[in-house]
């Protein structure tokens, strides 16, 4: 028997199933539909930029000296802006930024871009300010006005000491790049690698993320003690002296590791926006390796160790200092114009003779000075790991500004441009053997938990080691000799002063100096060498009498932060 | 017997039991349907919870190595060259001088060496996401007969 409502089921059926499949539709749409997927602003798929924290660095007995904090990123969601003003205002008083460019800003923002940065690297304390007054106006029942704004939290770089070895560290701006000194020289290394990645925004289908290498730290020579030390022995001396600036370099000869380097004017490394209004004009930031300039009397060591290695004199050797030697029809005289009579070669170089050493460069010739003096790297590049390292000049014979009077100058170190560095370099050959170091500043890096520390670079052989030896012992007597204030009690030193006449462009400046001192010790194991340039010294011309006191300073601090006992108490405990 | 014969036909002819049967089977079809539902969404949603949980512990590791960063730099701020001087001098201490110092000799001392900042060897870091919420149907299956062929 037919039912006579058969046909209400059927109906109610049919509806029932075209519901189900219009749900089924719909969800089939909402999931596929591209317009709707822009609708709801995302895609499956999301671009990240990790970037790696930048690595840090370390004094040599891993006290930091460059670390990582964590600062804020403030934007702005434009689609969630409802009071500009409010933000605006926020942004003025937290963040510092103009009130009418912000508002500009936010009025006429890029086309398709649904988020602006209003300001990066914001101090914690900063951004926490801001984000409790964004808390508290959540409460506000019309909508929080700074709802729009946004926080992103990363790291920022961190100078813990401020201002203490800051033109040999240099600095990173908010581009993560590295600027000056080391952060320049190992900014691939230190910055690490960038990665992109893919990155699935449904929770569904999570990957997991990979772990984002920081950049490698680095550990450098220095001793933060020793640095902070000769940094106030040199400011110190500036005051007294009336420098227009200063250079002190202290090294370990035998390694070639910088143990401290200061040098002026310094840096805030935390306000490195100031860096243009102190580094004004051709004011370079590291002293000590971009400012070449003529040594003077330091020069002599190279000279006369050259002579004694290839044979044209000994240190007995007399020499009849008349006052003026004639060399190529120019005539040579004495710091003091005056005649020393019979010297020997110690004495030469104890009463800093430039008549002598002009007479004993001549006697080597051009070809064997020239050789020796290449031979100490003197107008090439250290190769110092620091960035912006210059040449400086040795002409040679065959160049067309070489004339055959710049022997006899060169002698004495006129007519020749040097950096700091370059002469501390040559020096080590003297102060070590005559193996001649590679400065630097690297003393390892940490990759992956693991230290490689890096190892000794002999980089020459200018002279031998008995000549080395020689010439360091006709210092050290040469600075007894003489009563220098750069001795130091209870430790023998061998030393020379400097006193290099500024060169102009019309000749040399009588009025102005570049006071210098180089000397290295303990003669019997010399375990540091010290160099001091003073620039243009006010209170007295000489480096004898500007320059060798504040090599004493520095070695009488040295001697104690190294843990260099006397030389009787040394040779005491050795003999124990 | 032919009464029984006529009961038992009118029954299976009865046009209500046979709405009946396909109504049960309807619904029992339905009831698959919601299990097999049941059983996606419960999938989906630990899925998706796991997921969350992982973007929150990846957050959470970036934090921490952001306050560790914070406190190193912290640390050594307050342990600064200047800082340390002044406390030092605040404590009545001064920097010593040469003929302050007595040297004595010390059987086995070892003078300050440079700093060996090196850690463990790193080891390579285990997978945080379980083969579950990455590998296919045949990934699980080859697991499950690898595991199985390797029980003694």
């Amino acid at each position: 028997m037919k039912n006579p409502y058969s046909w209400r089921y059927l109906t109610i059926a049919v509806l029932l199933g075209l519901v189900g499949v219009a749900v089924l539709v719909q969800i089939v749409r909402i999931q596929t539909d591209p317009e709707i997927q822009i609708l709801i602003g995302r895609s499956d798929i999301a671009v990240r930029y990790y970037y790696p924290p930048r690595g840090e660095i370390y004094d040599r007995y891993g006290r930091l000296l460059a670390g990582n904090i964590t600062v804020y990123e403030v934007g702005v969601s434009l689609e969630e802006i409802t009071d500009p003003t409010t933000i605006a205002l926020a942004a003025q008083m937290y963040l510092g930024q103009d009130f009418n460019a912000v508002m500009e800003m936010l009025a006429t923002p890029p086309e398709d871009v649904t988020y602006l940065r209003l300001a990066d690297y914001v101090s914690t304390d900063q951004a926490m300010q801001l984000m409790k007054m964004q808390e508290e106006m959540s409460k506000d029942p019309n909508g929080n006005p700074l709802a729009a704004l946004g926080f992103r939290a990363h790291l920022g770089r961190q100078y813990p000491e401020d201002e203490l070895a800051s033109n040999l560290l240099g600095f990173v701006t908010q581009e993560e790049y590295g600027y000056f000194g080391v952060e320049a020289k190992y900014n691939n290394l230190l910055s690490g690698i960038p990665v992109t990645l893919l990155v699935p925004t449904d929770p569904r289908r999570a990957v997991e993320l990979p772990e984002i290498p920081p950049g490698d730290s680095i550990i450098l020579t220095i001793d933060r003690e020793l640095q902070a030390s000769i940094e106030n022995i040199l400011e110190q001396a500036l005051l007294e002296t009336g420098s227009e600036s200063g250079t002190i370099i202290v090294m370990d000869p035998r390694t070639g590791e910088i143990l401290a380097l200061a040098t002026t004017p310094t840096l805030n490394l935390n306000d490195y926006g100031s860096v243009e209004d102190i580094f004004t004009g051709e004011t370079p930031f590291n002293r000590a390796i971009s400012q070449a300039y003529e040594p003077g009397s330091v020069f002599k060591i190279l000279t006369m160790a050259s002579a004694l290695d290839n044979g044209t004199v000994q240190p007995g050797t007399i020499f009849l200092d008349q006052g003026i030697f004639n060399y190529s029809g120019v005539n040579i005289y004495n710091w003091d114009g005056g005649a020393w009579g019979y010297q020997d070669m110690t004495g030469c170089l104890g009463n800093s003779l430039n008549v002598c050493l002009a007479w004993v460069a001549t006697e080597m010739g051009n070809d064997s000075f020239y050789a020796y003096m290449q031979r100490f790297g003197i107008g090439h590049p250290t190769g110092i790991d620091l960035a912006g390292e210059v040449t400086g000049r040795l002409k040679l014979p065959g160049d067309t500004d070489w004339y055959p009077i710049d022997l006899a100058t060169n002698s004495f170190g006129q007519g020749v441009s040097v950096t700091p560095i370059q002469m501390v370099m040559a020096a080590s050959a003297l102060a070590n053997e005559g193996q001649m170091v590679y400065p630097h500043l690297l003393y390892a890096t940490v990759q992956d938990g693991r230290q490689h520390t890096m190892s000794t670079q002999v980089v020459g052989n200018p002279v031998s080691a008995d000549t080395a030896r020689t010439i360091t012992e006709m210092l050290a007597v040469a600075l007894e000799t003489e009563a220098s204030r750069g001795l130091v009690p209870g430790y023998r030193v061998a030393g020379k002063t400097g006193t290099a006449q500024v060169p102009t462009p019309y000749g040399y400046d009588d009025e102005q100096t570049n006071a210098s001192f180089i000397g290295w010790g303990p003669v019997d194991d010399p375990q540091f060498l010290v160099y001091v340039w003073l620039e243009k010294p006010q209170s007295s011309p000489w480096g004898s009498v500007v320059a060798a006191p504040v090599f004493r300073q520095v070695v009488e601090k040295l001697v104690v932060l190294m843990g260099i006992p006397p030389d009787a108490v040394r040779m005491q405990l050795a003999g124990h | 017997m032919e009464n029984i014969t006529q009961i038992v036909q009118k029954v299976r002819q009865a046009p209500w039991r046979v709405q009946r049967q396909w109504i049960g089977l309807l619904l029992l079809g339905l009831v698959l349907v919601a299990m097999v539902a049941g059983v996606y969404l419960n999938v989906t949603t630990r899925a998706s919870i796991s997921g969350r949980q992982i973007q929150i512990l990846s957050a959470e590791i970036d934090r921490n190595k952001q306050v560790n960063a914070d406190m190193e730099t912290e640390l050594a701020g307050l342990t600064a060259s200047e800082s340390m001087q002044a406390r030092a001098e605040e404590l009545g201490f001064h920097p010593a001088s040469t003929d302050e110092i007595t040297y004595v000799a010390v059987a086995g001392y070892v003078d300050n060496s440079p700093a060996n900042l090196s850690t463990q060897a790193a080891s390579p870091q285990p997978s945080l996401l379980k083969p579950e919420y990455s590998e296919t149907l045949f990934d699980w299956f080859t697991r499950q007969m690898t595991a199985s062929g390797a029980q003694p």
